[in-house]
């Protein structure tokens, strides 16, 4: 309306007469009223009911089995063999009985647990170079300076993988047996690889290529096992190439940090091709056996193994469904209480319209 | 009346047949001294309503987004680990939530400018300072701080014994960031779609814009492409698709956003109930006035209305 004007005239600097100049652009303007938000917090708190009844009948059908195996049964002695560092080359064995009460159908999943372990302190997050592990051969061979100390060893040889994550990678084997009725044990069989997130198996970790004309510990020469590794990385699994080397998938677990101390990381799957196993894990007296290396009393951390089932939900996490059913029932307070008010204390036209 | 300036905040001059000194040494300036009227009851007081409710949200969301890191600390042994991705750190408060609060800034009103010429008595609030005082910072504050405690435990108390469906553990640091982060951003951004009073286009386009963007920028974050260009930089590969897939991620977003916002909303609507401000009930005659005018096929604004 206004840019028609010339530059001259005794109107002509006047703000154009629109709609976003004059601020009269059409707008909603909401207010909160009684039959707005009353029937909100009635719903909220109905709909928080019925997702927390769903979510612990779904949790409800999980089961879980924790055993702490750090110094129960004949891991006494193991533990305080770790005690110190210089019998770390020494192996160590030791075994754990236990009782599964009732049958866990279905896909059984075997984890680590760790207590205490900070995963998430900054300059351990830190540590680590992730270029190297994507199998670069410039950071295979001068690895990050963020993965100091544990970047070379003494004679100036370039560690692979460095880092402190690498270096403590968590080196206990574990192996469940069965305890069959004629006093005989059977080897619980698990599935040890495919246990990884995908992007991080396909992509994140990656062998330094080889052309496929020469073994891994060629592409590796140069460099030198992590310090307190007993094995170089490309032993980590002779029997599979697809499991050797950064892209082992006990690595790739042990690589993904947790965000808090106390947590578990995936270990196998029960194998439920045979035997007694095809419909899950049986009840019964079961003996953990464990190659115990890895030191926990320094920092007064536990390990244990967890076994567990899961749904479309997970695994057994009662916090969920017990938040929303707290919730539920503090929103229907607050919605009863603000009803009693309105009512009550005044009558919103009321006070309104004055 | 150099002197009363000094002590005035701020100087208005009348540009006139007298010359245009007063002009050039005032804030504001214009031909005819009516025109007073609305710069003081429309522009004024909508600036002073803008300004109040654009400094408790920029408190609010900053404390919501910081204090998790103080909360985080008791479990990473203090070692001021971030909660967030550090790209997210950076781009939260210049991407993902300066956008809406900045449309809020610039549009809002909580009365037409014919309500605010017609009942002066609304220019009180400004004069009284109660829109934005220490009573007021206290409450975003304590707001903020709120949030916080709910956007740390609640990712917290699930997350930290959850699973997939095919086993593999939620509790990795990656997917706790990036629910964490999500779960922030999209309380926040229920709380400016709270604070907002007046919705232009404009605030619709930035407030869906930001959530938008955030996800978008998530994603790309996250991908191989970047990945494989700076690992070291982006090795949140795999996350976002990761995290964003799992049903309980999404239950526990909700479960925050609903324990932040519902308090909210109560106190909100127990103030309104209870102590309605002059603005309160203009606001609502203001409703009912377009209600009433609706079945006539027409949606007055308030035009000559009254």
């Amino acid at each position: 309306m206004g840019k028609k004007q010339a530059g001259t005239g005794p109107l002509s600097r006047r703000p154009d007469n629109s709609a976003f100049k004059q601020q009269r652009l059409p707008a909603w303007s909401p207010s909160l009223t009684a039959n707005t938000v009353l029937p909100t917090f009635y719903i909220l708190s109905l709909v928080c009911l019925l997702l927390g009844i769903w979510l612990l009948i779904t949790v409800e059908n999980t089961h879980e089995l924790k055993v702490d195996y750090t110094n129960a049964g004949t891991c006494e002695e193991c533990f305080n063999l770790r005690k110190s560092p210089n019998d770390s080359t020494t192996a160590c064995t030791c075994t754990v009985s236990f009782h599964v009460p009732t049958t866990f159908p279905g896909d059984v999943f075997f984890y680590y647990g760790l207590r205490n372990f900070h995963q998430n302190l900054r300059r351990y997050m830190d540590s680590r170079d992730d270029a190297q592990m994507v199998g670069r051969k410039n950071n295979l061979k001068t690895p990050s300076s963020y993965c100091a100390p544990f970047d070379y060893d003494a004679d100036r040889n370039p560690i692979a993988p460095c880092g402190a994550v690498a270096n403590s990678m968590f080196n206990d084997s574990l192996t469940v047996m069965y305890n069959l009725m004629d006093g005989s044990k059977i080897q619980v069989p698990l599935y040890r690889k495919g246990i990884a997130w995908y992007t991080d198996k396909n992509v994140k970790f990656r062998n330094p290529s080889t052309n496929n004309t020469f073994p891994l510990q060629q592409a590796f020469e140069g460099t030198t096992r992590p310090l307190y590794w007993q094995r170089p990385v490309y032993e980590l699994d002779d029997t599979d190439s697809n499991n050797n080397g950064f892209i082992n998938d006990d690595l790739i677990v042990w690589m993904r940090e947790a965000a808090f101390p106390n947590f578990k990381k995936l270990y196998g799957v029960l194998n439920r091709a045979q035997g007694p196993f095809t419909e899950g894990l049986p009840a019964g007296n079961y003996t953990l056996s464990i190659n115990y290396n890895f030191p926990v009393e320094p920092f007064r951390g536990r390990k244990e193994l967890v076994i567990s089932t899961v749904t479309w939900f997970g695994g057994q996490n009662y916090f969920l469904p017990i938040a929303y059913l707290v919730t539920s029932g503090l929103i229907l307070v607050m919605a009863v209480v603000l009803t009693t008010v309105y009512v009550k204390v005044g009558k919103r036209g009321k006070n309104m319209e004055e | 009346c150099f002197s009363s300036s000094a002590a005035a905040h701020i100087g208005v001059g009348i540009s006139g047949q007298e010359g245009i000194q007063a002009v050039l040494a005032s804030d504001y300036s214009f031909s005819q001294f009516r025109f007073l009227q609305r710069l003081l009851l429309v522009h004024g007081r909508w600036s002073y309503l803008r300004m109040c409710r654009f400094l408790c949200y920029f408190f609010y969301k900053n404390f919501a987004f910081t204090m998790v890191h103080f909360w985080f600390g008791f479990f990473c042994g203090f070692s001021a680990q971030t909660v967030y991705d550090q790209y997210f750190i950076t781009l939260y408060n210049i991407v993902y939530t300066s956008l809406p609060v900045l449309a809020m800034g610039l549009f809002d009103q909580d009365v037409p400018e014919q309500r605010s010429l017609e009942y002066p008595k609304l220019y009180e609030p400004g004069q009284l300072n109660l829109l934005f005082n220490k009573r007021e910072f206290f409450i975003c504050i304590a707001q903020g701080i709120y949030t916080s405690v709910v956007l740390f435990f609640i990712p917290y108390g699930v997350l930290s014994h959850a699973t997939q469906s095919n086993g593999v553990p939620l509790a990795d640091y990656q997917t706790f960031a990036v629910t964490t982060a999500t779960a922030l951003v999209i309380v926040v951004s229920v709380q400016i779609a709270l604070d907002t009073g007046y919705w232009t286009a404009i605030n619709h386009f930035f407030i869906w814009g930001s959530l938008g963007t955030y996800f978008t920028i998530l994603f790309a974050m996250h991908s191989s492409i970047l990945f494989n260009i700076f690992p070291k930089q982006f090795h949140f590969l795999g996350s976002a698709h990761n995290t964003l897939g799992q049903p309980v991620v999404w239950l526990t977003i909700a479960l925050a956003t609903v324990i932040c916002i519902a308090p909210v909303l109560a106190f909100r609507f127990l103030k309104l109930d209870l102590k309605p401000q002059l603005s309160d009930t203009v606001r609502y005659t203001q409703l009912v006035l377009q209600k009433k005018q609706k079945p006539c096929g027409r949606v007055g604004r308030g035009v000559g209305g009254g």
